[in-house]
């Protein structure tokens, strides 16, 4: 629990200015982290038990990704590569 | 779809570990201003690296949760992934300088009011939708008056007295949390 040390009116103006709205997209993004890593953790236990199914994600891992039903954003990529040692 | 005003910190995380979905949104727009606030305000990240950092932290956040042992302390937990995430990102932009190098000065001070912002931010969640948006939009989006008046469709004069009033709505309700809730509810 966070005490706020003051209702002094002209504080409460600032500290209601010191949280920014947050630029588009990124809570989207963020909201969508257990949908996209649900659909990971699938494609890289698949990946370990298929050989031609990770030969196919290490030629075009972005195609592979979108065929799965990720949207193959920088960020999923990055983290698919990671996952897939690749 | 629920609205963020009165599921505690606790009950939310609880919600998150058995993969609720519609809750994860939540906690992330509980968090989402004060994870973005740290990262530009506090440790003045530039925006890409400002993006990468609020991305990494829910996805630890998120990753986490199963091993979080007081789900009550979501906050300072957030709070602490956010502060590293940032000083391991100015790190790696400026080499191994020492960490009290990269550390922008009075970046303690700066991390309290953020702590106090979002106690207040959640006290606004009290008040009636016009308040809460009136006052989000002068205060955090930098609006005009002029272009409040022109999205809620309200005679410019009125602007400043209307914010006037919810400013002091606010403060009751910071004041007295119940009686502002039982307002809203009632």
């Amino acid at each position: 629990m966070i005490r706020v040390t003051t209702t002094d009116i002209e504080q409460l103006a600032r500290l209601l200015g010191a949280l920014p709205p947050v630029p588009a997209g990124w809570v989207e993004a963020a909201m969508e982290l257990p949908l996209w890593g649900a659909g990971l953790d699938e494609l890289v236990a698949r990946a370990e038990s298929d050989a031609a199914f990770r030969a196919r994600l290490v030629a075009d891992l972005e195609s592979a990704l979108a065929e799965s039903g990720l949207n193959p954003t920088p960020r999923i990529l990055a983290e698919a590569r990671q996952r897939l040692s690749l | 779809m629920e609205t963020n005003r009165t599921i505690p910190d606790a009950a939310l995380v609880a919600r998150c570990r058995e993969g609720d979905g519609e809750a994860w949104g939540l906690l992330v727009e509980r968090f989402s201003r004060y994870v973005y606030a740290i990262c530009v305000r506090a440790f003045q990240l530039t925006q890409p690296d400002a993006e990468d950092v609020f991305q990494d932290v829910f996805a630890k956040v998120y990753g986490g949760l199963p091993k979080l042992r007081d789900d009550g302390a979501i906050r300072p937990w957030i709070a602490q992934l956010t502060r590293r995430a940032c000083i391991d990102r100015l790190r790696a932009d400026r080499g191994e300088t020492p960490l009290d190098e990269v550390e922008p000065d009075g970046v303690d001070d700066r991390l309290a009011e953020l702590d106090e912002a979002l106690a207040v931010r959640e006290a606004l969640l009290a008040l009636p939708e016009a308040c809460r948006e009136i006052l989000d939009r002068f205060f955090a989006r930098d609006e005009s008056y002029r272009t409040i008046g022109e999205a809620l469709d309200l005679p410019p004069g009125t602007i400043a007295s209307r914010i006037s009033r919810c400013l002091e709505k606010l403060k009751a309700a910071m004041e007295d949390p119940e009686a502002a809730l039982r307002q809203v509810d009632g």
